[in-house]
């Protein structure tokens, strides 16, 4: 009896394999669109984190500049004027006839470390808050820098620039000057190069930095580790810039930054 | 119906040679699924050789299912040993390994169909592959790439769609051949065979993905 029940029930077997193969299709389709929406939404996540860290990058680098505008200007104005009117007495009593002879000596010297220190202060300003950048924008200052170091260094920087960059935001070009300074002080320092080219490009609203070395070239710890390319990546991506380093084909260093859209003034 | 048979081996031979000709670039999760795929493949070919011959290969089947499940089990301990402690995957095994020896030896005997046998391991595989489903919509499974995940979660559904579709055919397997019309059970077996295909088309599409990702 149980027998002819089971045989009955086979009857219904083969729709019910189909429902079943139905079902299960429909369960997998539910589980691809579950799986499509959460790795958009993912995404997302990772694009919106991605941004807010660009942008606490971002915040991080215009605070440090605010800082450093503030020192060079203390520096320059208050510490820089007390030392020229103390540089100033000290002439003023090296021209007195009653100072004894054995002090005169002496306060040459006074008067000479005041000097140096005075020139010093002026230095460190400088570099902390670029005048000239300020002044005479991206392209004068940077051959003025290409001009000393050709001078002092026994090293040779050509520099290939577009006219348009004098209309460059205040930021990108201060970003393309620390970048610029931070390539050449490396090549510098490390890469026993004779010669340097920078060219700079704006093409519409992408601008493109290309600079090359005829040096030794980077190692691979160094480009994941050195300091001087963690600060060139941060100043890239705080002006919303990518930027590749590498080693060419000749053996010398490569750097590539790529700035897609730019607000032209 | 030899040429139907032999059709319905060609996704089994193409997933199996793609698997063995793009081993070294797969991931650790796919490679550890490779051994059953592997396995599936030499059973297949042993069977099929074996019903040419018009020799019984039933008791194949009493050595693939407990060492399929041994296979699936490394797989999916791989993707769950995050949520799921091992000792729970390994005893199931060990126990499922038990009660196929004691339904051969003394229920099903090796040169009848196991049915018991290979409806408790569909059971345990649907389990398993929808605990996983739900896994990977919760997080990525440690050591596996985003991306990975893809190829996995097509290699998963293979095995759903397969072992769910295919219970019933398992459960009266033994009175279907057995009992009723010879119409009816080679439907029932042409069906199987279609789940079949359709895993091995998944199986490839997944070991597919993982290299094209």
């Amino acid at each position: 009896m149980e027998g002819t029940t089971q045989l009955s029930n086979l009857v219904y077997l083969l729709p019910l394999l189909a429902i079943i193969f139905i079902v299960a299709a429909g369960v997998l389709m539910l589980n691809l669109h579950f799986q499509k929406n959460l790795f958009h939404q993912k995404l997302m996540q990772e694009e919106i984190i991605s941004n807010h860290q660009k942008e606490l990058l971002r915040s991080s680098i215009q605070v440090q500049e605010d800082e450093r505008k503030r020192i060079a200007v203390d520096l320059h104005d208050e510490l820089g004027a007390v030392l020229s009117i103390a540089r100033m007495h000290l002439v003023a009593l090296e021209q007195q006839t009653r100072i004894p002879e054995e002090c005169i000596g002496s306060l040459k010297d006074i008067r000479e470390l005041t000097e140096t220190s005075i020139s010093s202060i002026r230095r460190i300003s400088h570099e902390l808050m670029p005048q000239n950048l300020q002044m005479f924008g991206l392209l004068e200052t940077l051959q003025h820098i290409v001009s000393t170091a050709n001078n002092s260094n026994g090293i040779n920087i050509r520099l290939n620039c577009d006219d348009k960059l004098e209309s460059l935001p205040w930021s990108v070009s201060l970003g393309l000057y620390r970048i610029c300074l931070e390539l050449i002080n490396n090549t510098i320092k490390h890469a026993q190069a004779k010669h340097i080219n920078i060219s700079i490009r704006l093409d519409g609203r992408q601008l493109t930095l290309f600079y090359v070395d005829d040096g030794i070239g980077i190692t691979e710890k160094e480009l994941k580790n050195g300091l001087g390319q963690k600060n060139i990546q941060a100043r890239a991506i705080s002006i919303g810039a990518t930027v590749n380093m590498g080693n060419n084909e000749t053996g010398g260093f490569y750097a590539m930054l790529k700035l897609p859209d730019i607000t032209i003034i | 119906m030899k040429i139907y048979v032999l059709l319905s081996h060609i996704p089994v031979l193409v997933s199996i040679l793609y698997a063995a000709f793009s081993f070294h670039k797969l991931g650790r999760h796919i490679r550890i699924f490779c051994s059953f795929l592997l396995l599936s493949g030499l059973v297949q070919l042993v069977s099929l050789v074996l019903w040419f011959k018009q020799v019984n290969n039933l008791p194949l089947l009493h050595f693939y299912v407990p060492l399929g499940l041994a296979c699936l089990t490394f797989f999916y301990h791989s993707i769950l040993k995050s949520i799921i402690n091992r000792y729970i995957l390994w005893g199931l095994l060990c126990l499922f390994m038990l009660f196929s020896i004691i339904n051969t030896l003394f229920i099903q005997p090796i040169n009848t169909y196991n049915s018991y046998a290979l409806t408790v391991e569909s059971i345990l595989i649907v389990i398993y592959s929808l605990s996983s489903f739900i896994f990977m919509l919760n997080s990525i499974p440690g050591g596996v790439n985003a991306k990975a995940i893809k190829s996995l979660n097509w290699i998963n559904s293979g095995l759903f769609i397969y072992y769910t579709s295919s219970l019933l055919i398992f459960y009266f397997g033994s009175i279907l051949a057995v009992h009723s019309a010879p119409a009816i059970a080679r439907y029932a077996w042409a069906m199987h065979a279609f789940f079949s295909v359709t895993m091995y088309v998944f199986f490839t599409i997944g070991l597919w993905k993982e290299q094209h990702n």
